[in-house]
């Protein structure tokens, strides 16, 4: 993990209750069936990433987490169906996928084992982040990144402590829409916002 | 006066005046029958019999219909005293809607009618329903079923379109959207379920072993399928070796059935453990 987030441990994680229904950790053979178990495997990882505040998934570690592996039940999502799942995610809901949830890791050097969870996607973090600015009366203002996600003013916000890469998204979606402008090199960069 | 006079009505007969002193009065009266004026007899009597009966008839409807009068009106009062309590607790609606239903008014059917003459003017085109309850009931019944047609479609690629009453009742109780939530009873749920038969939407009952569900495809479900559902429903999952051994069906049998039901996505496969196991989905929905 890029952040090593302290997870906040103080509430365990609840599980929804498919997760201890046997068949859902084996892909089912009925293709209205399986895009239901899609659904629902996507919405069990993204509230676990959320939950644990985690941007990335490593499959070949998260493979014998109890988000795949159901100790009490003894059964297991196994590699090739996780990954299966996250290639679902990824695409958007136009070809079928569950609207582009995850993201693969430049596929070609990590071999399609991490990739990004977007419990929220890097849209709704830059809305999230415009709004504050806006709410805040920050337009107009330059805060350094670091700011922004350590900075004593963000701490009540959802993305204080978020992974530095995946503000890094989100403010590239901002500078996209005109909204902010991002300067200076990587590791220590400024952001004006408009 | 050899023959009674007819329009007395008393048949007193001549020929035993003498006698009269020597027999019972029964007697007298067992003998009615001798003699020709036995038969003019019996056409008076017949007749006399029938304009009693009329009578009675008459009379008994006018009664009754003071009685429904009277019932009508006060379940007018009732209803419109507990109007409020109808509306919101489940049980005592229920028990309403039964006490309706076992008189003979369906207040779902009633308020129907509010569509064909309303809107003229509320208070007089409305049905005796709509009156009492201001359209309310109905609109209840609709708002309920517009939820379960919604849950129903939702949950469809989950199920297979077969969702139990009961799980079906929880989740439509919840609502989704904050203070939104309905107290219903499997009642409601069913009523409102019927409530949809005149839209031609496919929305069924449909009962497997002891248990209710809605089956939002109209698709018949065989004896065998149904009798797997059956055991799933006991067992929480079968196998074709189960199949075999609880209900003595040939295997390939057992495998039809089970494949047909995974088929229409009734049920899923668990491939995990030593033989396939095949679960039914209806647990899956309170955590959507």
């Amino acid at each position: 993990m890029a952040t090593p987030e302290p997870a906040p441990a103080s509430t365990p994680f609840t599980f929804p209750s498919t997760y201890n229904f046997p068949p859902f950790f084996t892909p089912q053979p009925n293709s209205n069936t399986r895009q239901a178990q899609l659904e629902k495997w996507s919405s069990l990882i993204q509230s676990w990433c959320k939950h644990h505040r985690q941007y990335k998934l490593s499959l070949v570690e998260a493979i014998d987490t109890p988000l795949f592996h159901n100790a009490t039940l003894r059964k297991r999502l196994d590699l090739r169906e996780a990954r299966a799942v996250i290639d679902w995610m990824a695409k958007s809901e136009a070809e079928g996928g569950g609207g582009r949830r995850a993201e693969w890791i430049d596929a070609a050097s990590t071999g399609n084992q991490v990739a990004w969870i977007w419990w929220r996607r890097p849209e709704e973090w830059a809305d999230i982040v415009g709004d504050w600015v806006d709410g805040t009366g920050q337009r107009g203002a330059v805060l350094t990144v670091y700011e922004l996600l350590e900075g004593d003013a963000t701490v009540s916000q959802e993305f204080h402590g978020m992974d530095a890469e995946a503000m890094r998204k989100a403010l590239n979606v901002l500078v996209k829409r005109g909204k902010a402008q991002v300067f200076g090199e990587e590791g220590q960069e400024g952001v004006k916002f408009f | 006066m050899t023959a009674c006079a007819p329009k007395t009505g008393a048949p007193i007969f001549p020929a035993t005046v003498s006698t009269i002193q020597q027999y019972p009065t029964h007697e007298i009266m067992s003998r009615r029958g001798v003699g020709l004026g036995a038969f003019a007899n019996r056409t008076q009597a017949t007749q006399s019999y029938a304009t009693h009966g009329a009578n009675l008839r008459s009379t008994h409807l006018a009664s009754l219909q003071t009685q429904l009068s009277v019932f009508q009106s006060l379940l007018h009062t009732f209803a419109l005293e507990h109007s409020s309590t109808i509306k919101s607790n489940p049980t005592f609606r229920a028990e309403f809607a039964r006490m309706c239903n076992t008189i003979g008014v369906d207040p779902l059917a009633a308020s129907n009618i509010k569509g064909k003459n309303g809107r003229r003017g509320l208070g007089e085109g409305g049905s005796f329903w709509t009156q009492i309850l201001g359209g309310d009931m109905n609109d209840f019944y609709f708002e309920v079923a517009v939820r379960v047609v919604e849950l129903c479609r939702e949950t469809r690629s989950e199920n297979g379109g077969l969702i139990g009453v009961e799980e079906c009742r929880k989740q439509v109780g919840r609502g989704k959207a904050i203070g939104s939530g309905l107290e219903v009873s499997a009642d409601d749920v069913l009523r409102a379920v019927r409530s949809l038969e005149p839209l031609g939407s496919g929305f069924s009952i449909v009962n497997v072993g002891s248990k209710q569900y809605i089956r939002s495809i109209p698709k018949e479900l065989n004896t065998d399928q149904a009798t797997v559902l059956d055991v799933i429903q006991m067992l929480g999952f079968v196998s074709v070796s189960m199949l075999r051994l609880n209900l003595n069906w040939e295997k390939a049998r057992a495998q039809t059935v089970i494949d047909d039901l995974v088929a229409d996505g009734l049920v899923w496969v668990d491939a995990q453990g030593p033989e396939k196991e095949y679960w039914s989905p209806q647990n899956l929905l309170n955590d959507t």
